[in-house]
């Protein structure tokens, strides 16, 4: 399954790699942050313990290691997988769940604040995509569990 | 110049409606020929939606771009975030056919279509290449000789390069050479190009945020800078929202930040009420005295040149 996400040739020159930690902010900076350890693990076949740890949120998606690569590959990778994993298990910080509901039931993060707007004299926002968003947000829903399906009788 | 929409995405109005004050006085000043759609959502944000739902992400990114390429728009956004998004969905669909293809038979409910054929930029690459020089100095009135600016980037401005392809991701230069335009210094620093951190607040890690936010702030306040400018407003909720808590928690650091529009617009002559410096959490008031007294010096300078020139004095 963790195959499907990540490359893993690319991921064993990685780990042998090492050379972006002195040039990602978050290894820098932060506390026990350390994406080689996670490779390390995923290479081993023990990730699991990584998708409850809080580590897997910091990473920055600054993409500095992607672009610094010689294999264009980045580090980055391996967080990422780990992320979906966890929020496939329903693994992820409550903030993520919030913006994800409102993101799915108005289309967007956030409201235009009118109050201030007016204040400033700035024009009525043009008018969102919400109703377009919620009907294709259905179509899209319905293609997926047919895939389901379709997949579970192919099995 | 193609006329071009702006993507102004969920935080600069939900948040800063003064920011999007700003980006509009200059773009009308200028006479840019820029427009507004109608239907635009979420871009969709990458760590919130990309996370959970790439599909969704991918199809929600899609729909946005196809309004622009339906009406022959290019597009520009104020946010890197969006930019980087929109950049990498379309790059995404472009070298995947079999994606692209049924993306669009989803889209094609709704009446859409996805083409790609809008040109994407953020802001300031947009401002330094199609813009130009020529022109930025034609529309101002005023410079800043003698301030110091600490540029952010904002990593999503030209990362990843592969999809946006609009300045170096690693040793970046627009923003720069626009400072210079402008007449200011551009101060180099060791953490000029490391992330602002915000995204920790978006996944409930708001005192790592605030380590993050430290790293620079800390730097800057060393190197006595005059203000930092930026153009994301992630990157400014991370640097005045919380460098005002934390300044409230009583540490100090004292680095007012300033849009790009800001900067760009005191030096065609807009007012700082009209660009709504006023709103900003860390006061812009000393680095607006500092200005003017320099412009003031200048002017006086300028007079008494004139004055001795015109009784014949040999300079
Ligand atoms: S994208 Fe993530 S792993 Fe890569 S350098 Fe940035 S913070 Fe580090
Ligand atoms: S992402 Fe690339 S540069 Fe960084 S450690 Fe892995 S292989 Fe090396």
């Amino acid at each position: 399954m963790i195959e499907e996400h990540l490359d893993f040739n690319l991921l064993r020159k990685c780990a042998d790699c090492g050379a972006c930690y002195n040039v990602c902010p978050s290894c820098l900076y932060i506390e026990g942050y350390d994406p080689r350890a996670v490779i390390k693990d995923i290479l081993e076949g023990g990730f699991e313990r990584w998708l409850h740890s809080e580590h897997i949120w910091q990473c920055l998606e600054c993409h500095q290691c992607l672009e610094l690569c010689f294999q264009h590959y980045g580090f980055e990778n391996a967080m990422t997988t780990m992320r979906l994993l966890a929020t496939k298990k329903g693994i992820h910080p409550a903030q993520v769940k919030r913006g994800w509901d409102m993101f799915i039931k108005t289309g967007r993060l956030g409201e235009p604040a009118m109050g201030q707007r007016k204040r400033l004299g700035l024009p009525e926002p043009r008018p969102s995509g919400k109703e377009e968003f919620l009907r294709l947000l259905a179509i899209y829903r319905e293609r997926k569990a047919q895939e389901k399906k379709g997949g579970e009788a192919e099995r | 110049m193609k006329e071009f929409a702006v993507f102004w995405g969920c935080t600069i109005p939900a948040r800063f409606p003064f920011i999007e004050k700003s980006v509009r006085v200059v773009l009308e000043r200028m006479g840019l020929p820029w427009t507004e759609c109608d239907g635009f959502t979420c871009c969709p944000e990458k760590s919130l939606i990309n996370n959970i739902d790439h599909g969704l992400w991918v199809l929600t990114g899609a729909r946005n771009i196809a309004i622009v390429d339906e009406q022959g728009l290019d597009l520009v956004s104020p946010c890197t975030g969006c930019i980087s998004n929109l950049a990498t969905i379309k790059g995404e669909l472009h070298v995947d056919h079999r994606k692209k293809e049924e993306v669009n038979s989803m889209l094609k409910e709704v009446g859409r279509r996805f083409t790609g054929s809008a040109g994407l930029n953020h802001l300031v690459p947009f401002f330094h290449d199609k813009v130009g020089a020529f022109r930025i100095k034609g529309a101002t009135k005023r410079d800043f000789r003698g301030m110091r600016f600490a540029i952010h980037y904002g990593c999503h401005m030209m990362r990843p390069y592969h999809a946006l392809k609009n300045d170096d991701p690693l040793e970046p230069k627009k923003f720069d050479a626009l400072i210079g335009w402008l007449g200011g210094e551009s101060v180099n620093y060791m953490t000029k190009l490391t992330c602002c951190g915000q995204g920790l607040d978006r996944v409930d890690q708001h005192p790592t945020a605030l380590q993050m936010a430290r790293v620079k702030l800390r730097e800057l306040n060393s190197l006595g800078v005059d203000a930092m400018v930026l153009c994301c407003p992630s990157c400014f909720l991370q640097f005045d929202n919380n460098q005002f808590l934390m300044e409230k928690d009583g540490e100090s650091f004292g680095i007012p930040v300033l849009y790009f529009t800001d900067l760009l617009g005191l030096a065609m002559g807009c007012s700082p009420e009209e660009l709504g410096l006023g709103q900003h959490r860390i006061s812009v008031d000393g680095f607006l005295e500092k200005w003017e007294r320099l412009n003031a010096a200048r002017d006086t300078e300028k007079r008494l040149e004139e004055e001795l020139k015109e009784e014949g004095a040999f300079i």
